[in-house]
């Protein structure tokens, strides 16, 4: 942007919007992670005291907490394993096959994507209502995967894509049969990928809450209901305590993801550079 | 593991021949692929000896590739068969054939180091530790690759990245390793030297080779024998020499030897020569002795590094230089035949005793450099 | 995955080896097509279904009718006005930032993509709850604008329109963010060297080069924020009063509340219609972005 460079007040002045704007982003995320040590646990900024209660609470006697987690866990944890399966061997079709209708089925992918989660919330609930299967943490497992599954597709197609197929090739004309070549030489170069769909298809479903909130019944509810429950219905100070643990997770597995990355690409780019950061954020990008 | 014709691990690396460096190392016997209505490969016959250096060469599209791609298994003839070392291989998949091959692109695998690499083929066919650790080590340090075991590829130059190809596909000692221009991405001077690498390699170690290029040149360094290919056909399969002086096609005689092509008929023939009239001069030029009947249409072809510029009255034609260009140790130099308007002549002569723009000059050759097409055969 | 190396193996033509290839691609396509069939597909069909039938099962168009009349209509709007307003924000703090980043030296550039990257990740529930304790009464900005001594203070700032709109753009500026750097960095910068070669000021390079270059991605990335917006249910619920309810809080309401299944698929089909339309959109916009840049590149 050479050409483009303005004075060193038009800098300043872009500098100081952007940090606004930043602020804007960030701020509600650190408000939480602050308020979480407060003593007053609501709308009041900055604390006048700092406790653990709230964390304290979040496993006392009668909480609903545990039990929403642990749920929570239990979903994510199915809807990973549904979502690995399927974004393993779809991505093989479209990447490593010759497919008819491969569009089509791309646009299928696609879908679940760009349809609003509520009109697919809406529609497992009507598939599941009959079914008598609401409140079946399979049944949410199943319904998570419908949004998990094409990320992870997405993600292990950008992946598959960027091995080259004829370094299989090469190793078959050394002898190496098909099983050795998955083994030795697709699977390790395919492993940061697969790490990176999991932990995606995983927050997805943790995150998750339209579908969970159709499909949850009053003894299964996962910890997004559970959290917006409480800012509703039962107030409950330890809601702060759970959103910060979620903040928490949620910036362990974006870390993770940019530590795999990283080390899959050879460790080129810096791990705090941009396009890291953007490639994390958007690791099936290359695949649209 | 016996198939894999290694069963003998006391193979050493250096110095010996491999244990199949008697008779046939591959035989192809009319080899033919097609895709919908395109004949990429027609019929293509040959046998290769074990310790050879082959070349397919061609420009792309000659089927060259496409035989390469047949022999290695990574595509599948419509007919014909492919023998290795005696094994009928046509039907087998390309990990059943232990053969050694080297790609353009290198296609090292990224995830392991330079010692992982080579020793990958060695581990597939259950060689004790030692022995691998040992084997990649001389085969490394042939390639003058030692101390480089412990790097990633993506640490080292295209140079260096084909070294290790190459080591990867001796390693196991493969009874023939098929290159698919290997040096393709290189530059010239790089180019250069790993031909003279690899040449030496392959002479040391007795390898057969079957390397695929389109480069005369590199083709013309390398190769015991030469497959020119066009439209999927194999032209000659010849020695260089041979390519080079007796061309059998007016095809070959261009792309070897860029030569000059000038119309003619057959006017007699004379104990060990054949005299042909130029159409365009009007004059008699000596050629060696070939089988045509008298009267037949000629087209005849001479190199221009085997004409010469001489007095007026000794040549078998006359002309005027209309161009001259100092090219280092050579002149090239553009002839404008008297009787009409061909092409110029192109003549090729050493520096020094160059003819200038504008002289007159007769032109002459050695009836043995002198090769005939008839004229009704297809176009060069 | 090593399956197209044995392509080679069978002892057949080619022909026969290609549907090989494509008998393997069709099965392993098979999980995600019959999954997405059965579990996306289908309960979407479905749902068009309920919303043409009425309660005895014959075919009605009522339902529809009630979803555009009334109070529900004006839900529709509402939520058309709030998705505009979150778009037409995003795009323009979207593009700030992302200009910003492509200038700003590469490690604050990297902290600043950090910054926009994480928010994308934490869950959009604790991102509102995180405006709720901030928007509040006694809450960070007011406390600081009382400090300040800004007359007024402290503002109402939730449970209105203004309190949406901050939350949904929020919500759906690290999108703008990620499209917009994208469209930035796919400009060829030789372009505007050449035009100030040519004597075009840096007003006029931008004008007149820069902004027609990134025009198409500008126009995708808007239109992606209106889209995503439209189905928004957490913010406007939580953040908004009784005058910001939006379409996804009366299907969630009528579902859950009401039992009234009919009338929240004819608005669920409603939403589908318009993302669709919406989607149909971007996609001209950017086939007329890809056209320009490949008019540009010869």
């Amino acid at each position: 942007m050479m050409e483009l460079r303005k004075s060193l007040a038009g800098r300043i002045a872009l500098t100081a919007v952007a940090t606004v704007i930043l602020l804007f982003l960030a701020l509600p995320i650190v408000v939480i992670l602050v308020t979480s040590f407060s003593n007053n646990a609501f709308a009041s900024f900055p604390p006048e005291a700092w406790t653990l209660n709230w964390y304290k609470a979040l496993f006392a006697d009668g909480s609903k907490w545990p039990a929403a987690l642990s749920l929570s866990a239990l979903v994510a944890a199915m809807s990973t394993v549904f979502s690995l399966i399927i974004g393993v061997t779809a991505a093989t079709a479209l990447v490593r096959s010759e497919l008819p209708l491969r569009s089509a089925v791309f646009a299928l992918v696609l879908g679940p994507l760009v349809i609003p989660q509520i009109v697919t919330a809406l529609g497992l609930f009507l598939l599941f209502e009959p079914a008598a299967m609401l409140g079946s943490p399979i049944a949410i497992a199943l319904g998570h995967t419908v949004l998990a599954s094409p990320i992870a597709v997405l993600i292990l197609i950008a992946t598959l894509r960027g091995i080259d197929e004829r370094l299989e090739d090469a190793a078959a004309s050394m002898g190496a049969g098909r099983l050795t070549i998955a083994r030795k030489i697709t699977f390790p170069l395919a492993a940061p990928g697969m790490i990176a769909a999991a932990i995606f298809s995983f927050i997805t479903s943790f995150d998750e809450f339209y579908i969970s909130q159709f499909l949850s019944s009053v003894d299964t509810v996962t910890l997004p209901v559970q959290v917006y429950n409480s800012l509703t219905f039962e107030i409950d100070p330890s809601v702060t305590a759970v959103s910060a643990i979620l903040i928490a997770f949620a910036i362990l597995a974006l870390g993770l993801v940019a530590l795999v990355r990283w080390i899959g690409s050879g460790r080129q780019d810096s791990l705090l550079s941009v396009e890291n950061t953007v490639g994390v954020a958007n690791p099936g990008g290359e695949a649209v | 593991m016996a198939e894999f014709g290694i069963a003998a691990p006391s193979v050493k690396v250096a110095g010996n021949k491999p244990a199949t460096a008697t008779g046939k190392a591959l035989s192809v016997v009319a080899l033919r692929k097609t895709y919908g209505d395109v004949v990429a490969v027609d019929e293509a016959s040959m046998e290769i000896a074990a310790g050879e250096f082959v070349t397919f060469l061609g420009s792309s599209g000659s089927g060259k590739t496409t035989t390469l791609m047949m022999i290695a298994g990574f595509c599948e003839p419509d007919s014909g068969t492919i023998t290795v070392g005696g094994r009928d291989v046509t039907r087998l998949a390309p990990q059943k054939r232990n053969l050694g091959f080297v790609f353009q692109q290198y296609l090292l695998f990224p995830h392991m180091t330079v010692q992982e690499n080579v020793a990958f083929p060695l581990t597939l066919r259950g060689v004790p530790k030692d022995e691998i650790r040992r084997r990649v080590g001389e085969t490394l340090e042939i390639a003058g690759l030692s101390g480089f075991g412990g790097r990633k590829p993506r640490e080292l130059s295209g140079g260096q990245q084909q070294r290790v190809a190459l080591c990867r596909a001796l390693v196991y000692r493969p009874p023939v390793i098929l290159m698919d221009e290997p040096l393709g991405a290189l530059d010239k001077k790089l180019r250069d030297q790993l031909q003279v690498e690899i040449k030496t390699i392959q002479q040391e170690l007795g390898l057969t080779v079957i390397y695929v290029t389109h480069d005369q040149e590199e083709a013309l360094v390398m190769s015991d024998r030469i497959a020119v290919m066009r439209n999927g056909l194999i032209e000659q399969f010849d020695t260089p020499r041979e390519l080079f002086e007796r061309p059998k096609t007016p095809f070959v005689a261009d792309f070897l030897g860029a030569a000059n092509f000038l119309p003619g008929r057959i006017d007699k023939h004379d104990g060990e020569h054949t005299l042909v009239r130029l159409t365009q001069s009007g004059t008699l030029l000596k050629a060696r002795r070939h089988d045509l009947p008298s009267g037949t249409e000629v087209k005849v072809a001479v190199q221009p590094g085997r004409l010469r510029a001489c007095a007026t009255d000794d040549g078998f034609c006359t002309g005027t230089v209309e161009m001259a260009t100092y090219v280092g140790t050579l002149v090239r130099a553009g002839v404008r035949i008297d009787g009409g308007d061909g092409p110029l002549v192109r003549l090729e002569v050493p520096a020094g005793r160059g003819p200038v723009a504008g002289e007159r000059v007769g032109i002459t050759a050695d009836a043995d450099d002198v090769n005939l097409f008839p004229t009704d055969e297809k176009a060069g | 995955m090593a399956a197209t190396l044995t392509a080679g193996a069978p002892a057949r033509p080619r022909k026969l080896l290609a549907s090989r290839r494509t008998r393997v691609g069709i099965l392993y396509a098979l999980p995600v097509v019959v999954y997405l069939l059965l579990l996306f597909v289908y309960p979407i069909f479905s749902t068009l279904l309920l919303s043409l039938k009425d309660a005895d099962g014959s075919f009605t168009l009522h339902w529809y009718a009630d979803a555009l009349t009334g109070v529900n209509l004006s839900v529709l709007f509402t939520t058309l006005r709030i998705s505009a307003e979150t778009a037409v924000l995003s795009l323009v703090f979207g593009f700030v930032l992302a200009q910003a980043i492509t200038r700003l030296r590469p490690i604050l550039a990297g902290l600043a993509m950090l910054v926009v990257v994480v928010p994308h990740f934490v869950s959009a529930l604790v991102r509102t709850y995180g405006w709720i304790i901030m928007l509040g009464d006694k809450g960070l900005v007011n406390e600081s604008l009382t400090a300040m001594s800004v007359p007024g203070a402290p503002f109402q700032l939730l449970y209105n329109e203004l309190g949406v709109v901050i939350g949904t753009t929020s919500m759906m500026l690290p999108y703008t963010v990620l499209l917009l750097y994208g469209v930035m960095r796919g400009v060829d910068r030789r372009l505007l060297a050449a035009a100030s070669s040519m004597g075009a000021g840096k007003v006029t390079i931008f004008r007149r080069i820069y902004l027609p270059l990134v025009a198409p991605g500008l126009a995708s990335a808007g239109l992606l924020s209106f889209i995503l917006s439209l189905g928004y249910y957490i913010t406007p619920a939580l953040m908004g009063g009784p005058n910001q309810t939006m379409i996804a809080t009366l299907i969630n309401q009528q579902v859950t509340k009401e039992n009234q299944w009919n009338g929240a698929a004819a608005q669920g089909v409603i939403l589908l219609v318009l993302t669709l339309a919406g989607l149909l959109l971007v996609k001209a916009v950017s086939s007329l972005g890809a056209s320009r840049k490949k008019r540009s590149a010869t």
